[in-house]
């Protein structure tokens, strides 16, 4: 196994295998991936802040199963920041986030996707955004996804609420409300979220269904609304994801996502890595509402 | 955030008071498993059964009874035993300061790490630095979680340990178990000591494995990959009903929206 140490901030890092391509046979060594977040570290650690972080670790390349890690590996270096999390059961440590050294880290163990909750470790009951995980069922696609993410930017603009878009690096598009105050609910959000599902679904029966199961979602797009809970995780936005490609969980401008559906072009939607520094560069984190932005659901 | 404390307060004897944080320091690695029915997979909880009425009991219903003779209970509600409960005190009080060699092993019951907060990183690296040269742990006593612990605060590689010790009152004499009465000849002595200094070694944590963890984690691991994984089914949400108001604005939005598509 080869090492290669770096020292960040006083602390050493030793970085395993930088010539493994993760990502073969499209080809996205290691040593890439470290170059990736390295770039990407100011627009994702604010978002990452203080979240407890769970892992989908690739060691041996996205061609072979991943495995999750919700505790923070017990070998990890002294300076890694943790939590203690309790969902019913006994609490558990997870790791937080808060600093390049720690992201180069969880790149070092092929943590290529990282999955945050919506709240912080801090406020465990308050989440700080409300999502819709537009998630395109068989035979449905980004296309799909984007028609229906623009009806719910209008449908909440009605509402008085600003939303913004990031693909998943998957298939779907994630919708997300800025909420970042101390008193609305996860409870509050799973109302409202389901309310607007159920509307969404009511009104758009072809395109949208609000329900798990698989055979209701076949081409059409399932809202779950049901990631509004303290205890589910999300891919964090600049998130890598482990497919055949190095797609990026990425925020899309409004005006982009309605361009590329009239042109008919929506796969062009995703981001890949190498794409993803050079666009946040230039624009800067388009996600900052996210972080920033204070809104309350109205008729709750 | 910093690591989560368990507690946090402050290491006091004679004149010196040093805010710290209690940690964690062992995880046992144990497996977790949950329990599932195995017909839909549906995580099981459990509930109290009253085997008298057939009835499931609630909270509200449940009282603690110490069993006093066959059948016959004292009761004894939460709020009693409550008010028995030391105060909780924000300070790891040093008693004493005593040679770590005479404590023996069988007191140690859990370990923690202290670590300075803010403002008290110098006079803890003082404090680290003078027990290691003297080779003293302090002797304290320390309320945690409603109970009071006698505690060893213990200078090891730059950092503070406590441990908590059992009481003495709780270690079960083992003159009962082993009786000291064999004859022992010089020969047969000897012969132990020369197997023993053919075994002696350094101790080296490093060279054990919890072995069981790591095959029961193997065979999680491969039987996802080989089996996949079941799922749970998704629980009838509880969430509070939606109010009509929302509704009907969610309505008025939408009317507006198809309007301009």
């Amino acid at each position: 196994m080869s090492r290669t140490f770096v020292d960040i901030a006083g602390k050493r890092l030793a970085l395993s295998n930088l010539e493994k391509d993760l990502y073969h046979p499209y080809g996205f060594t290691k040593a890439r991936i470290q170059e990736y977040y390295q770039g990407i570290a100011p627009f994702m650690l604010p978002h990452l802040k203080d979240r407890a972080v769970t892992f989908t670790r690739y060691p041996d390349g996205v061609g072979q199963e991943p495995f999750f890690e919700k505790r923070c590996p017990a070998y990890r270096p002294l300076w890694v920041r943790t939590a203690d999390v309790v969902h019913g059961g006994e609490p558990l440590t997870f790791c937080l986030i808060n600093d390049l050294e720690t992201l180069l880290w969880a790149g070092n163990l092929a943590a290529l996707e990282l999955h945050v909750p919506l709240a912080r470790a801090g406020s465990p009951k308050t989440p700080d955004a409300m999502v819709f995980d537009l998630d395109p069922g068989e035979g449905a696609g980004l296309a799909e996804a984007a028609e229906v993410a623009l009806i719910l930017r209008d449908l909440l603009s009605g509402m008085g609420l600003l939303s913004l878009v990031k693909t998943s690096g998957r298939k779907g598009l994630h919708v997300l409300v800025p909420l970042n105050n101390l008193s609305t609910t996860f409870e509050d959000t799973k109302t409202f979220s389901k309310a607007v599902a159920a509307i969404m679904e009511k009104h758009y029966p072809d395109l949208v269904t609000a329900k798990m199961a698989k055979q209701e979602r076949r081409a059409k797009i399932f809202i779950n609304w049901s990631q509004n809970d303290a205890s589910k995780t999300m891919i964090s936005v600049y998130s890598l994801r482990g497919r055949e490609k190095p797609y990026v969980s990425f925020p899309l401008v409004w005006s982009e996502v309605e361009g590329h559906l009239e042109q008919g072009r929506t796969e062009s939607l995703q981001v890949t890595a190498n794409e993803a520094v050079r666009r946040a560069e230039r624009t800067g984190d388009l996600f900052q509402d996210v972080l920033v932005k204070e809104q309350r659901l109205p008729h709750l | 955030m910093a690591v989560q404390g368990i507690w946090s307060g402050t290491i006091s004897f004679s004149l010196v008071a040093i805010p710290v944080r209690l940690v964690t320091a062992v995880e046992t690695g144990r497996v977790a498993f949950h329990l599932l029915h195995t017909k839909d997979h549906s995580r099981l909880s459990r509930t109290m059964f009253c085997p008298e009425e057939g009835v499931q009991v609630p909270p509200e219903e449940i009282i603690k009874g110490y069993e006093i003779g066959p059948e016959q209970y004292v009761l004894v509600t939460d709020e009693e035993l409550e008010s028995l409960s030391p105060e909780r005190s924000r300070t790891i009080e040093i008693l004493e300061f005593i040679d770590l060699k005479e404590v023996d092993p069988i007191y140690y019951d859990h370990p923690y790490y202290l670590v300075p907060a803010k403002g008290g990183e110098k006079a803890y690296q003082l404090l680290v630095e003078v027990m290691s040269r003297t080779n003293k742990a302090g002797l304290a006593k320390f309320v945690l979680a409603e109970r009071e612990y006698l505690v060893a605060v213990i200078s090891r590689e730059g950092a503070l340990e406590l441990v908590t010790l059992h009481y003495q009152e709780a270690i079960l004499p083992h003159q009962d178990l082993v009786s000291g009465k064999a004859t022992i000849f010089p020969e047969e002595e000897t012969q132990m000591v020369l197997t023993i200094n053919k075994m002696i070694s350094d101790f080296d944590p490093t060279k054990y494995a919890n072995e069981r963890r790591t095959r029961i984690m193997d065979l999680v691991m491969q039987k996802a990959k080989e089996q996949g994984v079941v799922e749970a089914p998704a629980l009838p949400e509880e969430e509070g009903a939606v109010p009509p108001d929302l509704v009907a604005a969610l309505e008025e939005s939408m009317s507006k929206v198809k309007e301009h598509r």
